[in-house]
């Protein structure tokens, strides 16, 4: 009962947390001690020190990864591969591709066969990561062999 | 003698060779002064040796007057100072050894006292050289001396002074020479050495330890007036006396260069060629024309001449001037043979102007073009590379040279297989980056900022600043690689980037850019960002204060809380409350580009949502107290109830009902609460009760950051706090678990029953886990639009549902997956949370009880019929949910008497049979003794119980025992158990009027 509590207090404060040197916590897959509780003065609530494993996820410079775009402005476009926010600067972009504003702004080749819009799914690499304390910021590249868009929500439709 | 600057004209060279014939008239006549001379140049030497090494400050006074010969190579060595670097002689070369043992020196120089006559001293002479070239051994030393070794060069208190004397404007040279001579003609001058410079007029320097040796030195100069001022330098500024000026550079085409004078003054300028004999250069500008002008001028009529008028540069455009009649000749340059466009003497090409001047009408030192220059300099459709040459030269000629020894640069490879070190001229190198560097500006307009390098084109890095997503061009050379993450500076006196501010006129902002003088604030106006620049002084102050604001659902927020902009400008945005003054909140979404993120709207606008993310950032409060959490951001609670901390306020209640309803239950509703403190040292703080303990309570200020402990009596409730009424719902909540105890399906009953059940034991939070993994919980949603505050910690469960089953399995909860009828999904909108709707959340709660107790799950729907709420019980609302979670739905039993609210059946009524499908079957009539009909859950009401009624407990953990109620107090109704003649204090919501 008090691992329960103990647990998913851990799970409630740890999950989905990001840390500069392990990146993302996703998961915990396992507890593996809880030490001797610390009660604290004046509180009465305890601390206790938990060791346990997780499944974390840190983008690494050249990783490929694929992600979601969810904005394009002139400047790039910003996706986002889970937790990962991944900005793609517009000098990254193959030079055919052109920014087209308007209700959806987009990237588009200048035959109009691949489009970059929100919810396009575009493999990319990264090419540089910034972490912070709560966040890990990627840029990336798609102006590379193989990568690019790989589903297309407009063209599905 | 003189020292002179670098850039010298020949013609001065030839004047200076007529003085020396001069002087060596003097020497032949001045023979008999040898001995004394010796030593004096012997002195001098050493004073020459120290300028080889690279000390400025002394050049040697009078000079040894041995023969003509030596005359003349003291000439000489006057003439290669001119060109220092290039052709040192020996005699310099052998001064550099003299600086680490300059007394040595000295000591020879005694030594050459005694000395009589030139035949004997040959040997001494040679006895000299011999030493001094032995000493050379030390060049080296004295050539890799660190920069602290120069430093300890450098004139002290001890050394001789420098004495600024003015002279006969354009006879500096000339009196520096006089004095030279005078000082070989009398032993009885005390300066150490004169100096003249090109670029000083007017005066030169003298060296002496005292100004009255200056002034015997000085008197009867023609060039002097005797009554010239003699000032000192001071010791500071001694060495820039003699600072070589950077060796100019070599200009060569493309390299970019100011114009010094005329309209064109501070223009950036382009060489194009260069006559170094005529010291000329030609350079490309972009033009200052005033066409209109030209135009008049050339049809002969008279121009007016406007001082202050200079025209803009601007690309000038043959066909324009066609237009307005001016005659335009196309011409082949007789030198390089292209075709320029003429008018009027000046020379065009492509729209520049092509000019020669003079090199001295251009600066080539320091120049460094902004970006904005460039792109003016580059045409349409130019290529940027084009420019690249050029710009290396920029890079080139940044130095300020003092003491210039060497541009070669010495590197060594990375690659194993180049040689050892690799030589370059430093105009050939730069710095290099990557993509994906992340970088700090160092200097140029964009100092302070960082960011990821992008691009590299050349000398030019493009980086994606981190704070304002933007991109930025710098030049490499402007950059280092860093770590650190800031916009540049990021704070001014007391004022620090993302302050919330007091602005002059009692507006107020967020500083959303510090720069270099100046803050930009984004005021606090909703809906309409406006940014103003405001200097230092123009903030009154910072505005500190946590204070809280209510959304348009009458939640409280607080600063770090996640709102959605429901309305307005900024609809649809989201991100944690940054800040919160007078009913405005400042958001942060990540997502925001402009103003850094920052948005401004009215609390009224925005609705809370996903949680406090307090507890993802480790923020002390919500670890510390999550009841407080709770209390802070209630929505997230009812649209997630996994996120409210394990333990809530149920143990307490779940505690106090189980000691028997110790102490009064109205103080313990105070927890959460609001309150202002009536009397005591606190009198007049407001803050929330953390905790009551007998007539003690703790209560958090909101102004201090602070626990205070205050007696119950010293508190006074404010108007938001919630009555107390709806309390028992709260404690509902606390006993429902315990209810189910009684139901062998539980495997942890036995605690339950406990009456002093330790918060341990609490059933309750097991269900509350449970939902923690609840796949369905609503602040996926949140996450699913990126927003990473909301990517809590719920959200984050989703993928690992299956793991976290054995979590589930032993809880109660668990029995909601059998509930298919019941989902969270019902009620995932802020909407659901606000008052009205509050009891809804309770809806999907009810599975947890099913399985204790199947009857009641018949009567959930009507929860919110028979539940008297209290409407703008904000407090109370928050913790309803969890309640509900717990086991509200349980609340309507048999043998109750309701009011059925169905249009037409309307009246009394009794429950006969709780439906597994939530509604009820109720006999008609107070006696129940009319129709049996199926009601709706909302179509029921309990009646609330009166004094002396025999009353039904529908919850807590005494649900389902039957009483009598003896007592009404406020809203607790003092109840004796039937079963065991025990006096309960319950709350009067919990208790049902039994049919008669």
């Amino acid at each position: 009962m008090f691992f329960h509590i103990l647990v998913s207090k851990l799970i409630k404060d740890v999950e989905g947390t990001c840390s500069g040197r392990h990146g993302f916590v996703v998961a915990i897959t396992g507890v593996e001690d809880i030490g001797k509780g610390l009660i604290r003065e004046g509180t009465g609530y305890v601390t206790f020190p938990v060791k346990y494993q997780c499944v974390v996820f840190r983008p690494f410079k050249g990783e490929i990864l694929e992600a979601v775009v969810t904005m394009v402005n002139k400047m790039g476009f910003f996706a986002e591969a889970g937790p990962v926010q991944i900005f793609v600067s517009n000098h990254l972009i193959p030079d055919d591709m052109e920014f087209q504003s308007g209700d959806v702004p987009n990237y588009t080749t200048s035959d109009g066969s691949v489009k970059i819009q929100k919810d396009s799914e575009v493999r990319l690499k990264i090419i540089g990561t910034r972490v912070d304390a709560t966040e890990i910021f990627c840029i990336g590249t798609i102006k590379d062999d193989f990568l690019g868009v790989i589903n297309d929500p407009g063209a599905a439709v | 003698m003189a020292r002179r600057g670098r850039d010298e004209d020949d013609d001065e060279v030839e004047e200076e060779e007529e003085e020396e014939d001069e002087e060596e008239a003097y020497n032949l006549d001045e023979e008999e002064d040898d001995e004394e001379d010796y030593e004096d140049e012997d002195d001098e030497e050493d004073d020459e040796d120290e300028d080889g090494g690279g000390r400025p400050r002394k050049k040697g006074g009078g000079g040894g007057v041995r023969g003509f010969f030596d005359e003349e190579a003291q000439v000489d060595e006057d003439e290669e100072e001119e060109d220092e670097g290039e052709g040192e002689d020996d005699f310099i070369n052998d001064g550099g050894a003299d600086i680490p043992d300059e007394d040595v020196v000295r000591g020879s120089r005694h030594r050459s006292m005694p000395m009589r006559d030139e035949e004997e001293d040959i040997d001494e002479i040679e006895r000299q050289v011999r030493e001094r070239y032995a000493r050379s051994s030390h060049i080296e030393y004295a050539e890799e001396a660190a920069d602290v070794e120069q430093q300890a060069l450098l004139p002290s208190v001890k050394d001789p002074k420098l004495w600024m004397v003015k002279c006969a404007i354009g006879h500096e040279r000339e009196t520096a020479i006089c004095l030279m001579q005078k000082f070989i003609d009398r032993q009885d001058l005390q300066i150490k050495s004169v100096v003249a410079l090109d670029h000083l007029k007017n005066y030169i320097y003298v060296e002496a330890e005292k100004e009255a040796h200056v002034k015997e030195a000085c008197k009867g100069l023609r060039n002097i007036y005797g009554s010239a001022k003699i000032t000192l330098v001071p010791i500071k500024e001694m060495a820039d006396v003699l600072s070589v000026e950077s060796k100019s550079v070599d200009l060569s085409r493309d390299a970019w260069v100011r114009m010094k004078l005329g309209i064109y003054k501070g223009d950036l300028a382009k060489v194009v060629d260069v006559d170094n004999v005529r010291q000329r250069v030609t350079v490309k500008l972009i033009p200052r024309i005033d066409l209109q002008a030209l135009a008049s001028k050339l049809e002969g009529r008279e121009v007016v001449k406007k001082k202050a008028f200079v025209a803009p540069p601007r690309f000038f455009n043959i066909d324009e001037a066609r237009e307005m009649h001016i005659r335009v000749e196309r011409r082949r340059d007789k030198d390089s043979g292209e075709y320029f466009e003429m008018i009027d003497g000046l020379m065009f090409k492509d729209g520049f102007l092509y000019k020669t001047v003079s090199i001295k009408s251009i600066s080539t030192q320091n120049i460094q073009p902004s970006f904005d220059e460039l792109e003016k300099f580059r045409k349409p459709g130019d290529d940027m590379n084009g420019d690249m040459p050029g710009l290396s030269t920029l890079f080139a000629n940044r130095k300020k040279g003092h003491f210039m020894k060497d541009e070669t640069v010495h590197i060594r490879p990375k690659i194993s297989d180049l040689p050892k070190t690799l030589a370059f001229n430093e105009k050939e190198l730069c710095k290099y980056f990557k993509p994906g560097d992340h970088v700090k500006v160092v200097s140029g307009v964009q100092e302070g900022a960082t960011g990821m390098v992008v691009k590299v084109e050349g000398h030019v890095l493009i980086i994606l600043s981190d704070t304002t997503k933007e991109h930025i061009r710098v030049f490499a050379d402007h950059v280092v690689e860093s770590s650190e993450i800031t916009t540049g500076i990021t704070k001014i006196g007391d004022y620090e980037l993302h302050d919330l501010v007091l602005l002059d006129n009692l507006s107020f902002g967020v500083i959303i850019r510090v720069e270099t003088e100046a803050f930009q604030v984004l005021k606090g106006i909703p809906d309409r960002p406006e940014v103003v620049l405001v200097k230092l002084r123009e903030i009154k102050s910072k505005i500190d204060r946590r204070t809280s604001a209510k959304d348009r659902s009458n939640n409280m927020i607080s600063a770090k809380d996640v709102v959605r902009v429901v309305e307005g400008a900024c609809k649809g945005k989201q991100g944690p409350v940054e800040h919160i003054h007078k009913g405005i909140l400042f958001i942060y979404d990540r997502h925001h580009l402009e103003h850094a993120g920052f948005i401004c709207a009215k609390a009224q606008s925005c609705l809370l949502v996903g949680g406090s993310p307090g507890g993802r950032r480790g923020n002390g409060m919500d670890t510390s107290d999550p009841r407080l959490g709770a209390l802070r951001s209630p929505a997230s609670i009812l649209q997630s109830p996994g996120r409210l901390p394990p333990r809530g306020p149920h143990m307490n209640y779940g505690g106090r009902f189980g000691g028997g309803g110790r102490g009064g239950r109205g103080n313990d509703a105070l927890v959460g609460k609001c309150i202002k403190i009536k009397s005591g040292p606190y009198k007049g703080y407001r803050g929330r009760v953390k905790e009551v303990t007998g007539g003690l309570v703790r209560v958090e200020l909101d102004s201090l950051m602070k626990i205070v402990t205050v007696k119950r009596d010293d508190i006074a409730d404010t108007p938001t706090v919630a009555t107390p009424f709806r309390e028992p719902r709260y404690s509902l909540g606390g006993e429902t678990p315990m209810h189910p105890s009684r139901t062998p399906l539980h495997p942890y009953q036995t605690p339950m029953r406990d009456p002093g059940a330790t918060p341990i034991h609490d059933g309750m939070r097991t269900p509350m886990r449970s939902r923690a993994w609840a796949p369905m919980s609503p602040p996926r949603d949140n996450w699913e639009e990126g927003n990473p505050a909301s990517w809590g910690s719920s959200p984050a469960y989703q993928p690992g549902t299956p793991p976290a089953r054995p979590y589930e399995a032993p809880t109660p909860g668990s029995g909601w997956a059998n509930t298919p009828g019941v989902s969270y999904n019902d009620t995932p909108t802020p909407r659901e949370n606000s008052y009205g709707n509050a009891p809804s959340p309770c809806v999907p709660s009810t599975p947890v009880g099913q399985p204790m107790t199947p009857n009641s799950a018949s009567y959930l729907p009507g929860t919110p019929g028979g539940q008297p709420m209290t409407p703008g019980n904000a407090g109370m609302d928050i913790m309803s949910p969890i309640i509900g979670g717990e086991g509200e739905g349980n609340w309507i039993l048999p043998d109750v008497l309701v009011n059925v609210l169905r249009a037409g059946d309307d009246g009394p009524g009794v429950v006969r049979e709780v439906l597994t499908d939530g509604s009820c079957r109720v006999a008609l009539g107070s006696s129940g003794d009319g129709d049996i009909m199926t009601v709706l859950p909302n179509e029921v009401e309990v009646v609330r119980p009166k004094k002396s009624d025999k009353i039904k407990i529908m919850n807590g953990n005494f649900r389902g025992y039957t009483g009598k109620l003896i007592g009404i107090d406020g809203s607790d109704g003092i109840v004796k158990l039937d079963d065991t003649y025990e006096v309960k204090i319950l709350d009067m919501v919990i208790l049902a009027k039994l049919a008669s």
